[in-house]
């Protein structure tokens, strides 16, 4: 726990993940066009590192980081920085145009206009969590993950990778795999707020 | 509502990474609808993510690629009128429960891939598959796993059965109860492939619930151990 609350996060973090946020509100309000910039700068190489990861091929990637960001202005108005980041908006963007280009179907997600949609009734959901400060802890917490657990993570996030794939690519037991991932996520958790 | 029992860490993780089957997505996005518990979590997941993305290694983009997106945006503002259409949910009631273990409607994510003119549990065109258990596999669905409804008797049990593979049901209505403990309206099993189970619906109400599995096959492996009692085999 030490590792993760009482870090010194890089200097400019905090400003950065603060100043994106800001930039993605900046395209909904007024098509902001050197905020745009900033964005595709941060995030389109981002973007392409993640497609290339799915797709093997770097034209295909180069295409699909351009169709995100172009989402990323086409939707910046859905975009709420009470609910999120802008490094989770805008990988939960790359992820469902991911899905929709390489499975050819949409990422099934809740509509938060469903009549069935339960809310949750605990007040202390209500609490006002700062997203930016969030996503900035999580992100230390991430760099410091020894290199072993760090590569389950990634496997996890940035490959169609079951955990028995996992240990066949790394050559290592499945409970090997389960306990990494356990540790690490434990680490990331120290970073969220709200999250039991 | 009041569930107890969640889908995993690992699958909300993989729910939030997209690498799930769309059946297993289908049943996850089912019960977040009813399980502010499970959103939290996969919104934290998906921090972790955007977080990963952040110290991912980067990949130059192509010259002039800004150039390119800001050309094709251009034609977009030329255009402006792009409305956006809001398509009304689907209601599909889930019809009175007699134990108060039940959906009120079903959510959206499975409500969405049911035939047309089914308007409640009641109209759905279920096909016996054993004495007490019918059930309703949906189509449109990746062919990578498969998810069906079903719909259990009061007092049916459902053979001893381990998984190959990942298994998830989701409750709808009514309940069930086995070695895990007592499943109601709302609650997750979420089974690796090494549980041995067998459910039995345990209240006089019958039991509807939904099952995503990435093993098509196990499943048909159960089908002469359900008909076994009534054949004698």
């Amino acid at each position: 726990m030490s590792g993760t609350t009482t870090r010194r996060p890089g200097p400019t973090d905090p400003v950065e993940a603060k100043k994106c946020a800001d930039w993605i509100v900046a395209v909904a309000a007024s098509h902001d066009r050197e905020a745009f910039a900033q964005l595709f700068a941060h995030f389109a190489p981002r973007v392409k590192a993640y497609m290339f990861r799915f797709g093997g091929n770097s034209e295909t990637a180069e295409e699909l980081a351009q169709e995100a960001m172009m989402q990323v202005w086409r939707k910046a108005h859905l975009y709420d920085p009470a609910k999120a980041a802008a490094s989770t908006w805008i990988f939960t963007i790359a992820r469902n145009l991911r899905i929709d280009r390489f499975r050819q179907r949409k990422h099934i997600e809740v509509d938060d206009s469903d009549p069935t949609l339960i809310i949750d009734e605990d007040p202390l959901a209500d609490e006002v969590v700062n997203r930016d400060q969030e996503a900035v802890l999580v992100k230390a917490a991430m760099q410091e993950l020894p290199a072993d657990q760090k590569v389950v993570v990634e496997l996890s996030f940035f490959e169609d990778c079951s955990h028995s794939e996992i240990a066949e690519r790394l050559d290592i037991p499945l409970g090997t795999v389960k306990s990494r991932l356990r540790l690490a996520l434990g680490k990331l958790r120290g970073g969220l707020e709200g999250v039991a | 509502m009041n569930i107890k029992h969640h889908p995993t860490d690992q699958t909300l993780m993989d729910y939030a990474g997209g690498s799930l089957s769309q059946a297993m997505e289908l049943l996850v996005a089912t019960h977040m609808t009813v399980c502010p518990h499970c959103r939290d979590k996969v919104s934290g997941f998906e921090t972790m993510a955007g977080a990963a993305l952040e110290s991912t290694d980067k990949m130059a983009m192509a010259n002039h690629s800004l150039d390119h997106v800001m050309a094709m945006l251009e034609r977009d503002t030329a255009n402006e009128n792009t409305v956006e259409e809001v398509i009304e949910p689907r209601k599909i009631a889930v019809g009175e429960s007699i134990t108060g273990s039940a959906m009120t409607a079903l959510p959206r994510p499975l409500a969405e891939l049911l035939p047309v003119g089914v308007n409640s549990l009641e109209d759905i065109p279920w096909k016996t598959l054993a004495p007490g258990v019918k059930h309703f596999q949906l189509k449109s669905i990746e062919s990578k796993g498969t998810v069906r409804l079903m719909k259990i008797a009061p007092g049916v049990s459902i053979p001893d059965h381990g998984h190959h593979g990942h298994e998830m049901t989701l409750l709808i209505k009514g309940s069930y109860i086995d070695e895990i403990g007592r499943f109601r309206a709302g609650d997750v099993a979420d089974l690796d492939d090494d549980v041995d189970h067998q459910p039995i619906a345990d209240t006089a109400e019958e039991c509807i619930c939904l099952i995503a599995t990435d093993a098509p096959m196990k499943f048909n492996q159960l089908l002469p151990k359900l008909l076994q009692p009534f054949f004698g085999i």
